[in-house]
């Protein structure tokens, strides 16, 4: 088995559904987010239009974060989920510096790493991740890469040509997928970033936690 | 294309997010990567002094092990001090996960300093230097993974494309001599005899000389070959945030020292030896930083 995400964009519409439905499902701290919805937008007015790209963990197949953790707090579980042990974490931030899609942060509750597991407690006991459920327009597809009749499997199978990962150049082999995605969602340098001028927020950094 | 040419083209702004993370590796880092260039340096020094000199550093072997244990002492303090979980750090020992740099040089270095306290008890207790000398080899080829295996670990921040293996341990390598060097002409004082201060000059302008080589090198070809490379050293090029502090570090560490030791060989002058030894020690803390801490200002997602 191996479980993979993808998401059409084109559905997306950025509802943050999703994020709140993590955020709540796995108790996630204020000012920290296992996944989240970033908004792009792109051309001059009049002629502009907004993305929306869901990030998460991307579960890579060869997983910078793993590699480079000391006491294999970051794991592989057999269904290709990249989990933690947040008992075991020692805090070093050696995989918030290696994961190239900045998708783990330092809980600030806890001061170990954490990040998206694909709700790994929840599939456990046969659910779909919180974020799934939520998505009102499903979006969010999720099931085994390895099964050819799986709902992802199919997707993939009807999209071919339109599938991306983040990245691929870092040779992670990520099991998340974009449809209708383009260089404008997933380069982060293919976009403007000016912090503390986003729409909601004046927030410009945030906390790591601890004594930095 | 590059970065610049995108923007231009899409005039796509990110308009809705979370902030970017703080720095996850702060100045505590820097204090350890500088802290072991110099604990790993004045062994590499010390080593070369009594084949080259022995004259001069027969009376060298206690007092330089007692400044590497102590700098690797910081260095182990400060990575201690850097961890959000220090209490839990035995877990590197009794769950190590050896494909992680950390692991490994955590390891390396835990040996590292029983053999410096085996170096210590050799010279102080024992006296007996002929044992003293074949267990400094030891060291010494254990002294060379030690200072590498930062170079490692950053390298396997598959995100932080600054930080390659090959230069990354050409720099950790130079900064270990640089240091060792530098800290060898203050503590041999006036136990080296002028040839002694000639060499260790002479190693301390070469790697000042090769160290800058290096950062001209990224800071000119380097955006030639990745963007994100191109976007990180833009911190430190035009009002970049770390323009000013890079510059200095440049200065500091290596280009005053070089012009500092071709005027010493010029004239003799031990105190021009001793000004390019400090100022070497100060602007290798800030070159460590500037590295550092630009990769960490770049948004990863």
């Amino acid at each position: 088995m191996q479980l993979g995400f993808l998401v059409d964009l084109h559905l997306c519409m950025g509802c943050k559904g999703c994020e709140i439905a993590c955020k709540v499902e796995n108790e996630v701290p204020l000012s920290t987010w296992r996944l989240r919805v970033k908004y792009v937008d792109v051309g001059t007015f009049p002629d502009t239009k907004r993305t929306f790209t869901p990030l998460r963990c991307n579960h890579c197949q060869n997983a910078p974060c793993e590699r480079i953790c000391p006491v294999s707090a970051l794991h592989y579980l057999d269904n290709g989920i990249v989990n933690i042990d947040k008992e075991r974490c020692i805090g070093c931030a050696g995989c918030v510096m290696a994961c190239p899609y900045g998708a783990i942060y330092i809980d600030p509750q806890t001061q170990t790493a954490d990040k998206c597991t694909y709700c790994a407690h929840r599939i456990a006991s046969s659910m779909m991740p919180a974020c799934v459920v939520a998505c009102p327009v499903q979006a969010n597809i999720f099931g085994d890469l390895d099964d050819p009749t799986s709902n992802i499997s199919k997707y993939i199978q009807v999209n071919q040509g339109n599938v991306q990962v983040r990245k691929p150049e870092k040779g992670t082999n990520p099991h998340h997928f974009y449809v209708n995605g383009g260089n404008v969602s997933l380069n982060p340098l293919a976009s403007k970033r000016v912090d503390g001028h986003s729409l909601f927020g004046k927030i410009t950094t945030l906390p790591v936690g601890g004594h930095h | 294309m590059a970065a610049h040419e995108i923007l231009a083209a899409t005039n796509a702004v990110v308009t809705l997010d979370v902030a970017l993370p703080g720095t996850v590796w702060p100045w505590l880092v820097t204090v350890n990567m500088w802290a072991k260039s110099i604990g790993t340096g004045v062994i590499f020094m010390l080593f070369l002094l009594l084949r080259k000199h022995p004259q001069s550093a027969k009376d060298l072997r206690f007092s330089t092990t007692v400044v590497s244990l102590i700098f690797i002492h910081i260095f182990l303090l400060f990575t201690l001090a850097d961890l959000h979980q220090p209490f839990r750090m035995w877990h590197i020992f009794f769950h190590p996960h050896w494909t992680s740099a950390i692991t490994v040089g955590a390891w390396m270095a835990t040996l590292f300093v029983g053999l410096l306290f085996l170096l210590a008890f050799l010279s102080s207790i024992k006296k007996d230097n002929v044992a003293f000398d074949k267990a400094l080899t030891w060291v010494v080829l254990l002294a060379i993974p030690v200072t590498l295996y930062t170079a490692g670990l950053m390298a396997q921040c598959t995100a932080r494309e600054l930080w390659q293996m090959p230069t990354e341990s050409a720099q950790m390598i130079f900064a270990a001599l640089l240091s060792g060097s530098a800290f060898m002409l203050l503590l041999g004082g006036s136990k080296l005899q002028g040839d002694a201060q000639r060499t260790l000059g002479t190693v301390l302008g070469l790697s000042a000389l090769m160290s800058f080589i290096l950062y001209m090198a990224e800071y000119i070809f380097g955006p030639m070959k990745a963007e994100e490379v191109a976007a990180v050293l833009e911190y430190i090029k035009g009002d970049g945030p770390y323009t000013v502090m890079f510059w200095l570090g440049q200065w500091i560490a290596y280009l005053l020292p070089m012009a500092l030791i071709l005027m010493y060989r010029a004239t003799q002058k031990e105190s021009l030896l001793k000004l390019a030894a400090i100022l070497a020690l100060a602007g290798l803390w800030l070159v460590k930083h500037v590295w550092l801490m630009i990769p960490q200002l770049l948004p990863m997602s």
